[in-house]
């Protein structure tokens, strides 16, 4: 596995390039890729070539994260004073405008068959559930306290809730906190079931393999990335490597490989079998904060956005 | 019908009509032929038409004659006329190789009587001569893979398919020819094709299956059995495949070490095995394969962890381990009861026994009752020993007997002989090592592993055994982590695992993933040996996770109680002091100290444990106990070595500081030995006692420890206490000698000039000083390299920047558009310090000091934009959230403080909005906190502004006096005051106020005059509010003359001397002016607008166009386009009239003609009497 460099877009953005996602394709058209960023915008780009296909404003503050609804038609953007934008990709409009106390939302993102809504509730120490049609938020999947603190303790700030991630059957929702734990629920029911531990630093990224549901991969600030068996609370692999925090990660679409991007600059390639880094990209020069592999068939593209302003797109084989 | 009828019989006649005629036209015959075959069923008679035609023309239609003779002795059943089939179909398919259906009645003919080889001849004749002969390449395919010649048969099979590419059965046939040629890709291609075709081909599925299997495609292996099953459910080879299949991916599972999950699938896998045993009880590869299957199951099954309560209940941990085992073991005796049936069913397999003999070792491992003789055949030695009487040139069960034997010597001749037998048999050499290290040979031992590993280094013993090898040496720690590493990934043994975990604990590796990994996994196999819980302990204080590290603790003692054995109480005396550390810093020192009295009880405790005591003692308030377990730990500090000892001397220190005071703490020191101060931690120590201390006691000992720093980290570190002592020694009682500090720190970070450390101080300390744009130079001195995560120090480089631009007006603001910043330092260009704040918040989004500091910056923003709504929302939202956070509900200075200036911030939003009762409630909220008057002043400020705007005057003057009476210590807030009361004519005695401003500190010396000056601006303003503009003209002199080139003080005073000149006052006043102008025009980076236009105009007075085209042209681009007013027009109009004869038609007043000039002045401003007029007279 391999990945070459296609095209890259220099200040792609008027500040730092904080999401990124790709919007699957339409009968309409091809797969776009879609990005958030300090400077209030969200900017849709049409792959190879990266075309600029639009401009979305209506944030305050920074974006912080994006995310595709499965149909290719939906997307929705969080910024930093947590506003959440429900737009109509194609013609911008606003489908719904979902609000919540600043620091309680963080990342973003749709299930799989695009009924939910999942929010990384960030200093809320829960994942809110918001429904995709009527936009009502529908459940709050809190992380239980520890046993033996009392409410009145500072340690639910510890659990801030960064990152989110739906397995690909849609039944479970992982998300990472602050402190590092990894905590799973069953989607269905809305019951927490275990945590995950290993990362003892913020885990700002999680994926599930979307060929088996059970293997769960997430980045952490102590620079490791674990692979867990996610209904056994095992970790079953670790892969080290990056020199600094790892910020984002994804899983290519066949299973095989990991595409990783870290405030070390770099954006990393992992054979998941080898469990080891098969190729180190270092073209940005500053942190990567998103890699995302274009979901659906050949030719794999993975982007990858940095704080350089810039967005790079690969083919990976 | 009846017409048809009719419409035959006339044909017939016809043909028979014309054959009379033409007795020997062989197509007529033939014709007719056809006719009665088809038509009237008369075969005989048809047969006879045909004969006659052959005879006269054998090549008619292709040999259609023939097949049709053919057929007709075919259906004839007779020996001969068989043969006569045969031969008629010979000649059909040698007139017409095409002719699919004689070819296949041919074969199928030659088929009955056995004759295959002339099938083959036939079907190959065929082929060779027509390619279009589908039917001969078909039939040659399969037959060559029948006959086992699969590349012929390949070839034949594909052509074929080019004819019927929709046959499932070529598709399965060719992928059958491709599997045994080993051709596995394209083998599944055929088979896929195949069941693509046609969903139900079994056999496509079943082989397809196996071929996953083979290429390690569990899981695809897995599906394709279990849609096999789904067509037949009874199937025995697809049950078989699918329980090989899941007992394949278990262990794949087992090898990541994820045990649950190879146990689940595992549980699936038994139950489809013992379907196939019901299903074929007799086949003994079933029985092995269910007992395959049990035996990964028992060897697999994890530990479960209860989940971590606090009450820790020993009786409930025994209670799971044994269950357990019992299930291990349980699971093991199954597998030994499949391989007996399978071994009963086919007793000449070797390898069974040698499965039979694994297993009944482990069965023993779980069953550890058996107290066995020495001198007795273990059945596993025995089971060993009858595999290798049946197979005695097979080395693997040499190397069998080798490990299961209990007897050194035997072990030992029977893995020689295994290697005698073959000797590139790596597990052997390993084993052979493993076997001489426990002898102590370490010569041999590594001889042997360094043999396994270079035949195969995919192989987990040697590697294991070669950091045992750098363990013993000492010197390769990093070494020996990195083999364990490497034999614990290839496989997850626990009790390498925890060997790597040992090693780690030597290597300094503890707090790594891959550690935590393996011991967690560990755990799962070896929950019965307390070490392993004990390392886990370790790992997880690694991690600072205490509270779980205790629990490992707690677990670990209880292991340790089941165990007998030599070395416990030594073992069992480290766990304890481990729990004793972990409660320690969890902080639970009751708990910790209940561990240290328990050891104290039985004499254990060693220097670790005496400082865990006394530090427990501490927290707990009885510092008198705390004190004499300290002074035992000092009575023993001579006896230690170096390091240990260094640590002692530290905690001592840091303890006497905290428990009886500096002086004591001194005292103590000044009596210790001096050769204790020999190390860089003690010089840290002292060294910060030495800071506090004013009277400088130890000063001798602390320039002598500080010889002993070495690195460049430790250096910075000093000179940054150094530094922090400089502002105590040299500060007065109210403020810190902040400048000494300053001093120290610019001269250490000229020696260092990569310190972060000393470079956040040194700003730290710059903003704390509140000079006189000391601001900028902190923001500038930092550095910000979001990249880096922050660490050690004051305040980190985000704080010091958000605090900075804060303090700064001119927040990140670009374009003159708002304001015009007329600060000469160059912040303006550096990035925002918001957008700059964002990435650290997108960094830590946790962090309540950035979203505070956010909230000032944007407060700045919003203030610098006159308060934009959108600005506003934003800032609500972020602030209710920010007040309603827990963090601010800590009582302690700086959360009050935070609150306070929050809350000012919200009210002073409300205020902007024109909400008054939101605003006067948040700052009266503000104002009851806890802080110094000094602060609160600002509250009421706010307060007063909004009375002031609800014009209610008793709330007014009394928030007014209670100002006063606060006092502040910073001016602006006495400069805002005096505004406001002038505004409002509130009444009081004037000198308190300037009194107070005069006694506010004069301690920064640089700024005391900027800010005076900005008090006679006031002072000047007021006096031009109030019509004096003599006195004004005074007062803003005097305040140029104190602040110096500052740009908007000498246009203030430009401004009024202009005036003062206008008013006809004396001349000097314009030369006076024209001064001021002229330096204020200079002075700032953005140009202010006005100053330009109104020099322009003194020059015009005093005469000299030349200066005034030239002023007024500069003046013209100080104003951003949208703010441009009517008079600025005007005034170019004026510009170009005059210079109209010039030939520089670029300058800015030639863009359009002097007419339009105008009509945009009045666009702007319609109400202005003389652009009319002027308008008219250029009209005229």
């Amino acid at each position: 596995m391999k990945l070459a460099g296609l095209k890259s877009i220099e200040d792609a953005h008027e500040e730092s390039v904080w999401a990124v996602t790709w919007v699957p394709s339409t009968e309409t058209r091809p797969a776009l890729l879609l990005t958030g960023s300090l400077d209030e915008t969200v900017r849709l780009w049409q792959p190879d070539e990266l075309v600029n296909r639009g401009k979305m404003t209506g944030h305050c503050l920074g974006v912080a994260s994006v995310a595709a609804h499965p149909s290719g038609h939906i997307a929705a953007s969080a910024s930093l004073d947590s506003f959440v934008r429900v737009f109509d990709v194609d013609s911008n409009n606003t489908i719904a405008s979902l609000e919540a106390p600043p620091s309680e939302v963080w990342q973003l993102r749709f299930n799989p068959q695009g009924t939910m809504l999942a929010v990384a509730g960030g200093g809320s120490a829960s994942v809110k559930i918001w429904d995709t049609t009527t936009w009502n938020l529908v459940a709050t999947l809190s992380i239980p306290r520890p046993e033996g603190t009392k409410p009145t303790d500072k340690s639910s700030s510890k659990k801030f809730v960064l990152s989110v991630a739906w397995s690909p059957d849609g039944r479970r929702i992982a998300c990472g906190s602050m402190d590092g734990t990894v905590s799973v629920f069953d989607a269905d029911r809305g019951k927490f079931l275990h945590h995950l531990e290993g990362h003892f630093m913020p885990v700002r990224s999680l994926v599930f393999s979307p060929v088996e549901p059970r293997l769960l991969f997430t980045g952490s600030d102590d620079t490791h990335v674990h692979m867990y068996d996610a209904e056994g609370k095992t970790l079953v692999g670790a892969m080290s490597g990056h020199a600094s925090w790892v910020l984002s990660v994804d899983v290519s679409t066949d299973g095989a490989a990991l595409a990783t991007g870290s405030s070390d600059r770099t954006v990393r390639l992992w054979d998941i079998n080898m469990r080891g880094a098969v190729q180190t990209m270092s073209n940005h020069t500053d942190q990567v904060w998103g890699v995302a592999f274009r979901p659906g068939g050949m030719p794999g593209r993975l982007a990858s956005v940095s704080d350089d302003k810039s967005i790079s797109l690969y083919d990976y084989s | 019908m009846q017409e048809t009828e009719q419409e035959k019989e006339c044909e017939l006649r016809r043909l028979e009509g014309c054959i009379e005629a033409h007795p020997d036209d062989p197509s007529l015959r033939f014709e007719l032929g056809v006719l009665l075959w088809e038509e009237w069923d008369a075969k005989e008679k048809a047969a006879e038409q045909f004969v006659v035609a052959a005879k006269l023309k054998p090549e008619i239609e292709k040999g259609g004659a023939f097949r049709y003779l053919g057929i007709y002795y075919a259906g004839l059943d007779s020996q001969s006329h068989s043969q006569r089939a045969l031969k008629c179909f010979q000649k059909a398919v040698s007139l017409n190789p095409d002719d699919s259906l004689s070819g296949e009645a041919l074969c199928d003919l030659l088929d009955q009587q056995g004759k295959e080889s002339l099938e083959v001849a036939v079907c190959r004749e065929a082929s060779q001569k027509s390619p279009r002969a589908f039917w001969a390449f078909q039939r040659l395919g399969y037959l060559l893979l029948h006959q086992n010649k699969c590349s012929e048969a390949v070839h034949g099979l594909q052509h074929a398919i080019r004819g019927y590419p929709t046959s499932p059965h070529l598709w399965e046939a060719l992928g059958l020819a491709y599997q045994r040629l080993g051709r596995f890709t394209a083998a599944l291609k055929s088979y896929g094709r195949a069941i693509e075709l046609e969903g139900t081909r079994i056999f496509a599925l079943l082989e397809s299956g196996n071929i996953f299997l083979m290429l390690g495609s569990f899981r695809q292996g897995v599906e394709a059995f279990q849609q096999a099953l789904e067509i037949s459910p009874k199937s025995v080879s697809a049950h078989y495949g699918l329980a090989s299949g899941l007992l394949c991916l278990a262990k794949e599972c087992n090898n990541l070490g994820a045990y649950r999950w190879g146990a689940t699938v595992l549980e699936e896998a038994s139950k489809v095995a013992w379907m196939c045993t019901q299903l074929a009880g007799n086949m003994s590869s079933i029985w092995k394969l269910h007992g395959d299957i049990q035996l990964t199951y028992a060897k697999c099954y994890p530990w479960m962890e209860e989940d971590h309560s606090l009450e820790f209940d020993v009786e409930a941990f025994d209670n799971s381990i044994l269950s357990w085992k019992h299930t291990c073991c349980l699971t093991a005796k199954t597998a030994k009861c499949s391989y007996q049936r399978a071994l009963h069913l086919s007793p000449w397999q070797a390898n069974i026994y040698a499965d039979i003999a694994v297993t009944s070792d482990l069965v023993d491992s779980f069953d550890n009752s058996t107290g066995h003789e020495l001198s007795a055949w273990q059945p596993s030695e025995k089971m060993a020993l009858g595999a290798l009487l049946l197979e005695g040139d097979n080395s693997e069960f040499w190397v069998a007997l080798g490990c299961l034997s209990d007897h050194n010597a035997l072990k030992q001749h029977a893995l020689i002989r295994g290697l005698h037998l073959n000797v590139s048999l790596a597990v052997a050499w390993a084993y052979l090592g493993k076997l001489y290290r426990k002898q102590g040979e370490k010569q041999f031992a590594r001889q042997a592993f360094d043999c396994a590993r270079s035949i195969d280094p995919s192989l987990a013993l040697p590697w294991a055994g070669m950091s045992a090898d750098f363990h013993a040496r000492e010197s390769a720690a990093g070494e020996a982590y990195e083999s364990c590493l490497r034999a614990v990934q290839i496989l997850p043994l626990a009790e390498f695992q925890m060997g790597l975990a040992k090693l780690a604990l030597g290597s300094g590796n503890l707090s790594s993933s891959q550690v935590f990994g393996a011991i967690r996994q560990a755990m799962q196999r070896a929950p019965h040996y307390p070490e392993c819980h004990n390392l886990t302990g370790l790992v997880y204080e690694a991690q600072s996770n205490y509270q779980s590290a205790a629990a490992s603790y707690r677990l670990a003692r209880c292991a340790i109680t089941n165990l007998s054995g030599c070395g416990r109480k030594s073992h069992m005396t480290d766990i304890s002091i481990n729990l004793a550390r972990s409660l320690s810093r969890a902080g639970n020192a009751l708990d910790a100290l209940q561990e240290c009295e328990d050891l104290k009880k039985e004499g254990l405790l060693d220097v670790e444990g005496l400082q865990i005591y006394a530090f427990s003692l501490w927290q707990l308030g009885k510092t008198e106990l705390a004190l004499s377990v300290a002074r035992n730990l000092a009575v023993s500090v001579s006896t230690m070595e170096q390091t240990s000892a260094a640590a002692s001397v530290v905690f001592i220190c840091r303890f006497l500081y905290h428990i009886s005071g500096l002086d004591s703490a001194i005292n103590s020191i000044l009596k210790m030995p001096k050769q204790l101060f020999q190390s860089s931690k003690i010089s840290f120590i002292v060294s910060a006692i030495h800071a506090l201390d004013r009277s400088n006691r130890l000063e001798s000992v602390v320039s002598s420890s500080r010889y002993y720093l070495k690195s460049h980290e430790e250096i910075t570190g000093m000179h940054f206490l150094i530094a922090l002592g400089k502002l105590i020694k040299h500060g007065s009682e109210h403020r810190l000698g902040y400048q000494s500090g300053i001093d120290h720190l610019r001269k250490a970070l000229h020696m260092y000039p990569n310190s972060s450390l000393l470079r956040n101080l040194l700003a730290c300390l710059l903003l704390c000083s509140e000079e006189w744009n000391d601001t900028h130079i902190a923001t500038r001195c930092c550095d910000i390299d979001t990249t880096k995560p922050s660490k050690g120090g004051l305040k980190s480089a985000y704080e010091i920047l958000g605090a900075g631009a804060v303090a700064c007006y001119a927040v990140g603001n670009c374009s003159p558009k708002f304001s015009y910043p007329t600060c000469t330092y160059q912040c303006l260009n550096e990035p925002g310090a918001i957008q700059q704040l964002q990435k650290c918040l997108r960094r830590e989004p946790w962090n309540q000091n950035i979203r505070y500091l956010l909230v000032l910056n944007l407060l700045q923003k919003a203030r610098e934009e006159r308060f934009p709504c959108h600005l506003c929302i934003i800032l609500e939202r972020l602030i209710s959230v920010a007040l309603s956070d827990e963090v601010y509900h800590n009582t302690g200075m700086s959360y009050e403080y935070k609150k306070f200036q929050l809350l000012l911030c919200a009210s002073e939003i409300c205020l902007q909005r024109g909400n008054l009762t939101g605003c006067i409630n948040h700052a009266k909220n503000a104002s009851s906190i806890m802080l110094p008057d000094d602060y609160l002043f600002f509250a009421h400020l706010l307060l007063l502004r909004a009375y002031a705007l609800e014009c209610d005057t008793v709330n007014l003057q009394k928030e007014y006096i209670r100002c006063l009476e606060l006092k502040t210590d910073h001016h602006i807030g006495w400069i805002c005051l005096k505004f406001i009361e002038y505004r409002y004519e509130l009444q009081s005695d004037l000198d308190i106020l300037e009194s107070s401003f005069k006694e506010c500190s004069k301690e920064r010396m640089n700024s005391w005059n900027m800010w005076r000056a900005l008090f006679i601006l006031v002072q000047g303003l007021i006096s031009i509010w109030s019509q004096d503009i003599i006195s004004a003209e005074q007062f803003f002199a005097q305040a140029c003359s104190l602040a110096g080139d500052e740009s908007s003080l000498l246009l203030c005073h430009g401004a009024t001397c202009m005036e003062l000149s206008r008013q006809g006052c004396s001349s000097q006043f314009l030369s006076l002016a024209v001064r001021s102008l002229t330096k204020a025009q200079e002075g700032p980076l953005i140009p202010l607008p006005i100053v330009s236009a109104l020099l322009a105009q003194a020059a015009g007075s005093l005469g000299s166009k030349e200066k005034w085209e030239k002023n007024l042209r500069l003046e013209w681009p100080t104003w951003p386009q949208e703010m441009r007013p009517a008079e600025l027009f005007f005034q170019m109009h004026l510009l170009a009239r005059q210079t109209k004869a010039s030939s520089d038609s670029s300058r800015v007043e030639f863009c359009q003609s002097p007419e339009k000039w105008v009509l945009r002045a009045i666009h702007t401003n319609p109400s202005c009497m003389r652009y009319w007029k002027v308008l008219q007279k250029l009209v005229e």
